[in-house]
C-alpha cells in the first residue's frame, strides 16, 4: 500500500537546500567577476584555492565517516561551494607565496566550523565567517597589509591611499582621508579591499537577484546597513559619514550574504529584528573603537547569541488566541 | 591501593587534565610554549606530593568542618616555598609562569586530590598519588604546549624549526580548540583501551567494571 504516515509539515514545495545554494552562488557571480576584473589573476588564484579546499575538506570528512563516493555526490548540496566562495571574497587577492592562507582557512571553515558540529544546517556560526576570522587572527600581516591596488584607477582622478583601505583611513583620520569619491566607493574603482567587497554595484545586483528569487527578505540587510550608517553619523557628528561608512569595507557583503545565512539567524520576525539591529549597533560602535573593519567579528558574535534569542522569542502557534485576563472575583 | 594502580590512575585513567578536566585555567593560559608546561607541571607536582603527604598525616587530626581552610593553609605553605625557590634560582621560568604560580594555591587538582585521596589514604600512597597526578598534569600540559608551539610559533622548547606559523594556536581561541582536540583524542584512546581490556577479561568470563558506556 502506498500510504505514507508522517509528521507535521505536509505542505511541500520544490525548494531544496541545493536549489537555494545554487541561487546564492549565482547571486555571488557578479561580485566574483568584478573581483577578477579589478584584481586579476591573483583573485582567481585565491578563489580557486579556497573553493577546492572547501569542497575537498567536506568530501574527505565524509569519506572518513565511511560514506560511499556515490552517496556523497548524490547528497552534495553546494553549501561548501558557497562557503569557499564567500570566504575567498572576504580575503585580499593574495600574492602567490601566501597560497596556504586560503587553503588553511577553508579547511578550518568547513572542517571545524561546519563538519565538527554535524554538517550542513547544524553549524553554530557561519563557516565562511569563522574561516575569515581564523585567517585574520592567524596571518594578520598578510590579511591587513597585503592589499593590492586595483587595476582600474579611480574615476575622480584622486590617487587612492596606498597603505590603508578607505574605511581604515576614514576611521583613523576623519572624512577627508577617504581619498576617493562616493561613486568610486560604489563602483570599486581605485578602492583597495577584499576581492568581493569593493564593487558595491555587483553586490547590489546579487542582492536584487536573491530578493526576486525570494531567498532572503530585503528588510533585514537594509536594517543592518541603515543602523550602522546612522550610528556612524551620530558618532562622527556629521551626516556626511552615512554614504562612505556603508559603501566602504565589507558591510554590504556581510549584510547581504553572510548575516542572512538561514542556519545562523533567529526563527521569528521579532528575533530577526533584534538580531539585525544589534548587528548594526555593534558594527557601528566597534568600527569607531577599533579603527578597522569588524563586520566579520560582529556577525560571529551575534551568531552565537541566536540560540539565546530563539529561546526567549517563541513563535506563536497557528490559531493561538491570547487569553483574556481573568477577573480577580472569578477566582 | 596498589602503587601500580595509583600510577596508572594519575598518568592515564584519571588524568587530571584530560579525564578529570581540573586545573583548566593554567592549562589554557600556559600551554603557549612547551617549556611553560614543564615548569608549571613540575611546580604543581612538587606542591602536590608534599601537600598530599602532610594532609594524609593530619587526616585524623583536622576536624572535618574546617578541613578546607586547613588544606589551603598547608597548600599555601608549599606554594610559597616553590615561589621563593623559583624566584631565586630560576627567575626566567618564574617570570613566564607569572600569576599562575601563586594561583597554584587554589588549583582544583591539589584541593581535589586532598579531598578525594589524601584525606582517606595512608601517607605513602598519598605521596605517590601526588607524584603521579602531578606527572600526569605535566605530561598533558607539555604535549599541548608542544602542539601549540609548533603550530603557533614554529618552534619546539624555544628552538626555531621554520618561519611558518599559524597565529590562531597561540591565542586563547586556539587554547580552547587544542584542549578540545586533546580531550577527544584521549577519549578515543581510552575507550579503545577499555574495549580491549573488556574483551580480554570476557575470555575469562569476567567483565571489567565501568567498561560499557564509559567514554
Amino acid at each position: 500500500m502506498g500510504v505514507i504516515v508522517s509528521g507535521a509539515p505536509h505542505f511541500r514545495r520544490n525548494r531544496t537546500t541545493k536549489g537555494i545554494m545554487l541561487d546564492v552562488l549565482i547571486a555571488l557571480v557578479p561580485a566574483t567577476v568584478a573581483g577578477f576584473v579589478y584584481f586579476g589573476w591573483r583573485a582567481v588564484f585565491t578563489v580557486a584555492l579556497s573553493l577546492v579546499a572547501s569542497v575537498g575538506t567536506e568530501v574527505i570528512w565524509l569519506l572518513c565517516r565511511k560514506k560511499s563516493l556515490k552517496e556523497i555526490v548524490s547528497q552534495f548540496d553546494f553549501t561548501s561551494c558557497v562557503t569557499g566562495l564567500l570566504l575567498a571574497l572576504t580575503m585580499p587577492a593574495f600574492e602567490y607565496k601566501y597560497f596556504y592562507i586560503p587553503i588553511l582557512s577553508a579547511v578550518f571553515a568547513v572542517g571545524v566550523a561546519k563538519m565538527f558540529f554535524g554538517g550542513t544546517g547544524k553549524n553554530i556560526v557561519n563557516p565562511a565567517i569563522a574561516g575569515r576570522v581564523f585567517a585574520f587572527i592567524s596571518f594578520q600581516s598578510a590579511m591587513v597589509s597585503g592589499w593590492m591596488v586595483p587595476q582600474f584607477a579611480s574615476l575622480s582622478g584622486i590617487n587612492a591611499v596606498s597603505s590603508a583601505t578607505p574605511l581604515t583611513a576614514m576611521l583613523g583620520d576623519g572624512l577627508g582621508a577617504v581619498g576617493v569619491s562616493n561613486l568610486d566607493l560604489f563602483l570599486g574603482t581605485g578602492v583597495m579591499g577584499c576581492i568581493g567587497e569593493t564593487c558595491k554595484l555587483a553586490l547590489l545586483v546579487g542582492f536584487v537577484y536573491l530578493i526576486v528569487r525570494k531567498v532572503i527578505k530585503w528588510q533585514w540587510p537594509v536594517i543592518y546597513v541603515a543602523v550602522t550608517g546612522l550610528l556612524s553619523c551620530a558618532l562622527g557628528k556629521s551626516m556626511g559619514y552615512f554614504l562612505p561608512s556603508i559603501l566602504s569595507g565589507g558591510l554590504l557583503l556581510g549584510a547581504i550574504f553572510m548575516a542572512t545565512d538561514y542556519v545562523t539567524t533567529p526563527n521569528t520576525k521579532l528575533g530577526n529584528l533584534i538580531y539585525f539591529a544589534a548587528l548594526g549597533v555593534l558594527t557601528g560602535i566597534f568600527r569607531a573603537v577599533s579603527g578597522g573593519e569588524v563586520v566579520s567579528y560582529c556577525i560571529l558574535l551575534m551568531n552565537v547569541t541566536v540560540p539565546l534569542i530563539d529561546r526567549f522569542i517563541i513563535p506563536r502557534p497557528f490559531g493561538y488566541e491570547k487569553k483574556e485576563k481573568v477577573k480577580k472575583e472569578a477566582r | 591501593m596498589k602503587a601500580k594502580d595509583i600510577a596508572l590512575d594519575g598518568l592515564f585513567r584519571q588524568n587530571p587534565t584530560l579525564k578529570l578536566v581540573l586545573g583548566t585555567c593554567p592549562t589554557l593560559a600556559l600551554t603557549t610554549a612547551a617549556m611553560n608546561g614543564v615548569g608549571m607541571g613540575l611546580a604543581v607536582t612538587f606542591v602536590l606530593i608534599f601537600s598530599n603527604a602532610i594532609i594524609s598525616l593530619l587526616r585524623n587530626v583536622i576536624p572535618s568542618k574546617v578541613r578546607i581552610p586547613a588544606y589551603i593553609l598547608i597548600i599555601a605553605t608549599f606554594v610559597t616555598i616553590t615561589r621563593m625557590v623559583l624566584n631565586k634560582f630560576l627567575p626566567s621560568i618564574s617570570a613566564s609562569l607569572g600569576t599562575y604560580l601563586p594561583l597554584i594555591v587554589v588549583n582544583c587538582i591539589i584541593i581535589g586530590r586532598a579531598e578525594a585521596f589524601a584525606s582517606k589514604n595512608p601517607v605513602l600512597s598519598s605521596a605517590l598519588d601526588g607524584l603521579f597526578m602531578g606527572l600526569g598534569f605535566m605530561f598533558a600540559l607539555t604535549l599541548m604546549g608542544i602542539f601549540r608551539e609548533i603550530l603557533g610559533s614554529g618552534s619546539v622548547f624555544g628552538v626555531k624549526l621554520w618561519d611558518f606559523s599559524i597565529g590562531f594556536f597561540v591565542q586563547p581561541a586556539g587554547a580552547l580548540f587544542t584542549y578540545a582536540i586533546f580531550i577527544a583524542v584521549y577519549s578515543l584512546v581510552y575507550s579503545a583501551f577499555l574495549r580491549a581490556a573488556n574483551e580480554r577479561k570476557n575470555k575469562d568470563g569476567l567483565a571489567v567494571k565501568g567498561a560499557r558506556g564509559n567514554a
